[in-house]
């Protein structure tokens, strides 16, 4: 079995005549943490989203598994979509379903097992989370923190090799954030998940981190692990890492 | 080019700012001269002050002139400092005028960017409410039933209460006319013609389209803003199999239902004026209203009535799931639905009248 699990090259993407992400390439290892950082803007969640098929990038390839999603139609798509998890900065969860029944909707639609299995399956992943009492709650009764986690465990719900975080830490307070990443890296022990996790939370980068790409203005400026991140002779990453302002940051994205 | 020279007050806040946007509006400064603010004799500053600086530097930029300082120092040169990206970028856009071809062109691949993905929605819309389920690929039973109840059952009052008003609102327009001429019993065959040809049917749809548009268009417009669509797509699941389907079989269950009451309701009320207000004996009313009862006429309200239901559902998923930005988009997508609903009522109705009353000659036969 290869080594890489998911494979982009030359990833260009617009937003109408706005170039977006221009000739992105990199991999994901199997069992890696896998980290896409960068400042607000600069084409993370847009690349997050082609990696899970949300979005179809202007050219380039993005291959999972050695497939070529950007070559799939529809029904091959969504085949290969229910072999990820995806959990959303706004966890994405919905809101007329209970917590319970979120987590049970992938398990219903291809799960194939019976309504008793789903529940106890539903139940085992709200533990793994630490939410096993929010089961019968509605979305719009949990905080911020729960709300991720209770989409994390969606995610997680038919068991994926993979799954794609967008923010994890985004809107949590420290402990929470914290207990976020203890999760994420249970969860890459105890089921052997790989993660790509969006962030530019730098406690979390360097909480997890194995590999981390850098993105800059839709370019990715930096490839690697978190020790040469952080002693990287490109400036914008060390100034990332170093915590230091542009001269007129509020400008620079302007 | 000419140098242009203001000095600035010792403090300069708004008042004084304001004040020396007039100087310098007065100055009438043409495209490449320059105004120099010194600020030697300025001590302070505040945001107000800073604000006003902004505007000349906006002013100056609109009129292709250049703004430079001097004489800053101490904490006026630290705001100044602070605040000059503001005074580089005050520059205002400047839009390329648009030739007529060119925004001809720019509205048309526009609409047709719209009218594709309407076109891509309705095919998946029929595929995931016809073809999905009869190839055995699911249909959303559960979700079926909610809508049905949500869309038919709660809007059975509201519609029987519309269409009741309407029927009594004709009945008083047309016994206005009508009974002057002793001929009060025929007001009975103009409400049972008018409301099972047309009234019933875009009565029902105008509180259809206002109800269960407008919660379509909202909901699905939320879900996106949300990233619930998102999350269902993320899952393999079809946002056509698992809510438009459902909404638009419920809808064609519900719709006919409604419009049935609706023309129940508006003969109702027509007979409460005709017989309370125009004196007509009630057998008489109701004789009379079966004499013109027309199985073509109901038929015809009835086929409105699905065409209706499949237009504002579509419409609804449509605008709902074209929403951009947040809940700002959610209110223009949703007023934007209605609007459109109204309109493809009536379009509907013209495309119905002009194929029964002129293309087949007649009222419908059946």
């Amino acid at each position: 079995m290869s080594d890489t699990l998911v494979e982009v090259s030359d990833l260009v993407a617009h937003y109408g005549d706005t170039l977006v992400l221009d000739r992105v390439s990199c991999e994901v290892r199997r069992g890696e943490i896998f980290l896409i950082i960068g400042g607000s803007g600069c084409g993370k969640t847009t690349l997050l989203k082609h990696m899970t098929g949300l979005l179809s990038p202007t050219s380039g390839a993005i291959r999972f598994s050695g497939r070529d999603i950007t070559q799939m139609d529809e029904d091959q798509l969504a085949e290969m979509q229910r072999e990820i998890g995806i959990a959303f900065q706004s966890s994405g969860l919905i809101n007329s379903l209970t917590v319970g029944d979120n987590v049970a909707l992938p398990l219903r639609e291809y799960g194939q097992a019976s309504e008793r299995l789903i529940d106890a399956m539903v139940r085992l992943k709200l533990s793994l989370v630490g939410m096993a009492s929010a089961q019968h709650l509605m979305p719009s009764e949990l905080s911020g923190g729960m709300r991720k986690r209770a989409g994390l465990a969606r995610a997680i719900a038919l068991d994926p090799p993979i799954v794609f975080f967008d923010e994890p830490s985004a809107g949590l307070d420290p402990i929470m954030a914290s207990g976020l990443d203890d999760l994420i890296l249970d969860l890459r022990k105890l089921l052997g998940i790989t993660f790509v996790i969006v962030t530019h939370e730098l406690d979390s980068i360097r909480k997890v981190a194995d590999r981390i790409l850098m993105l800059d203005r839709g370019n990715v400026i930096f490839i690697g692990t978190l020790s040469e991140a952080e002693t990287s002779s490109v400036e914008r990453t060390r100034q990332f890492f170093e915590r230091r302002a542009d001269e007129f940051i509020t400008q620079r994205n302007v | 080019m000419t140098e242009h020279r203001l000095e600035c007050p010792p403090s300069l806040d708004q008042e004084t700012g304001r004040a020396l946007l007039d100087q310098a509006h007065r100055l009438h400064p043409a495209k490449g001269d320059v105004l120099l603010l010194d600020f030697s004799n300025t001590g302070s500053m505040d945001s107000r002050g800073g604000a006003w600086m902004v505007a000349i530097a906006q002013e100056l930029a609109h009129r292709h002139a250049e703004l430079r300082w001097e004489g800053h120092q101490g904490e006026v040169a630290n705001f100044i400092d602070l605040i000059e990206p503001g005074l580089e970028t005050a520059e205002t856009k400047h839009h390329r005028e648009e030739g007529i071809l060119e925004e001809i062109g720019g509205r048309a691949y526009k609409y047709a960017g719209e009218f594709w993905e309407f076109f891509n929605l309705v095919i998946d819309a029929i595929y995931w409410t016809i073809v999905g389920p009869l190839e055995g690929r699911g249909f959303r039973w559960g979700l079926w039933i909610d809508e049905v109840y949500e869309m038919g059952v709660r809007a059975v009052r509201i519609n029987f209460l519309m269409n009741f008003l309407l029927g009594l609102i004709i009945a008083m327009l047309s016994a206005a006319q009508i009974a002057k001429f002793g001929l009060g019993i025929y007001v009975a065959d103009a409400i049972i013609i008018g409301f099972t040809r047309e009234l019933a049917a875009i009565m029902t749809a105008i509180v259809v389209s206002a109800r269960t548009g407008a919660a379509i268009t909202a909901e699905l417009a939320t879900m996106k803003v949300q990233e619930e669509i998102d999350a269902l797509r993320g899952m393999g699941l079809n946002v056509a199999q698992f809510l438009i389907a459902p909404k638009i079989l419920a809808l064609l269950i519900v719709m006919p239902c409604l419009v049935a009451l609706g023309m129940i309701a508006g003969i109702l009320g027509g007979a409460v004026w005709g017989i309370l207000a125009i004196g007509i004996r009630p057998e008489n009313w109701f004789h009379e209203t079966l004499l013109a009862a027309s199985q073509g006429d109901i038929i015809q309200g009835m086929l409105k009535a699905l065409c209706f239901a499949i237009m504002i559902v579509l419409v609804g998923c449509h605008n709902g799931l074209r929403v951009t930005g947040g809940s700002r988009g959610v209110g223009l997508m949703t007023t934007r639905a209605v609007v459109m609903d109204i309109f493809f009522i009536i379009v509907i109705d013209i495309i119905f009248a002009t194929v029964v009353y002129y293309i087949l000659d007649s009222s419908m036969t059946f």
